[in-house]
């Protein structure tokens, strides 16, 4: 993986994060502002793993490619990716609560814009 | 226009503060710290090729007991919440397309997900994703009928079961060698081979179990239009 492509993953990640902040700043709809916050915690955990990531190696797995004694210097860290699994479970949680009450509150409102939402008004 | 303004704001904020510092984490060369020992030992510790399962099950089991508790307290809000206000969303006739794929693809998809909770000591994989494999394969053919299955309370049976499990798992480490979920007592085989890696198996089946049945319960959730889930 060249340096171009390492640093483009990392402005990938940033580049998503900010694209689900802005969603979430800005749209209307309730499930759009769960799609963008979705987005964001892509961003997040695409910015973990790629923290993990040492040039030239391969996934913590051993299998027949590598060799026990020089396996510290043929794989990844294991530590984020392990990380980001947690990451990745927590988000899908706080996403299912997050239509849940969204799908409930427009039932409440009777449309699903935020702005009629008296309680999500700033 | 306040709104996109004041989100232009915060967003440009963000992002100069994202450009500031995410170059200074400059491209490591080696293993450092924690990372390295886990790499260098944790074959020999835990008997798994697969590190990332040995740092999730063995070295960090405990927080994989409590991602596993916030997983199960978020399922059962959900749950609760639409147990309380059912949303009922409509069953549809499935369109011909839907209904044929129910009745093919989800013997191999299963086939998939116990493989993949099975191995995931020795290949990719894990109790969490395969878990969610086999939720997929409810989730599809509740979309292929238009009734909701009845699971007659066996959905968190599976999942009390299963979390109970977890636990004593990692009691019968404190009975045997006095420390909780630890991995090794029983031997740990040889790597690369289906019953290595201690504990582990027996973990991500209980894992496996419990997200399964936690992610079908909010799917049938959904269609809930009243009563008992």
């Amino acid at each position: 993986m060249s340096t171009a492509f390492y640093w483009s993953i990392a402005g990938t990640a940033a580049g998503l994060v900010l694209v689900g902040l802005w969603g979430i700043l800005t749209r209307k709809h309730i499930l759009r502002i769960a799609l963008a916050f979705t987005l964001a915690d892509t961003g997040v955990n695409l910015l973990l793993v790629w923290s993990g990531y040492l040039p030239g190696r391969t996934a913590p797995i051993v299998d027949g490619t590598i060799s026990a004694s020089g396996i510290t210097s043929a794989v990844v860290d294991p530590l984020p990716q392990a990380m980001v699994l947690t990451s990745i479970v927590i988000g899908v949680a706080v996403a299912a609560l997050f239509v849940v009450v969204g799908v409930l509150a427009s039932r409440r409102t009777g449309s699903a814009d935020v702005r009629r939402m008296k309680e999500l008004r700033w | 226009m306040i709104r996109t303004l004041t989100g232009l704001i915060i967003v440009l904020v963000l992002g100069a503060v994202a450009a500031a510092v995410i170059p200074e984490m400059q491209m490591r060369e080696e293993l450092q710290g924690v990372g390295y020992s886990y790499v260098s030992r944790g074959m020999d510790d835990t008997g798994s090729s697969n590190l990332v399962t040995a740092v999730i099950v063995a070295y960090r089991g405990l927080d994989t007991l409590g991602e596993v508790v916030v997983l199960f307290c978020a399922s059962t809000a959900v749950v609760l919440i639409l147990t309380l206000y059912p949303i009922g969303i409509k069953a549809s006739e499935p369109s011909r397309v839907v209904a044929f794929t129910a009745k093919v693809l989800p013997a191999p998809i299963l086939l998939f997900g116990v493989y993949f909770i099975a191995h995931s000591h020795i290949s990719p994989g894990g109790g969490f994703p395969g878990g969610t494999v086999i939720a997929s394969v409810f989730l599809l053919v509740m979309l292929g009928s238009s009734s909701v299955p009845d699971g007659r309370g066996r959905l968190p049976a599976i999942e009390s079961l299963a979390g109970l499990s977890f636990g004593l798992l990692g009691f019968w480490g404190i009975m045997t060698v006095g420390q909780f979920l630890n991995n090794a007592f029983l031997g740990t085989g040889t790597p690369g081979t289906i019953v290595s890696g201690g504990l582990i198996p027996l973990i991500s089946i209980a894992i496996g179990a419990k997200v399964a049945s936690e992610f079908s319960g909010v799917f049938k959730a959904f269609r809930n239009t009243g009563g008992t889930v």
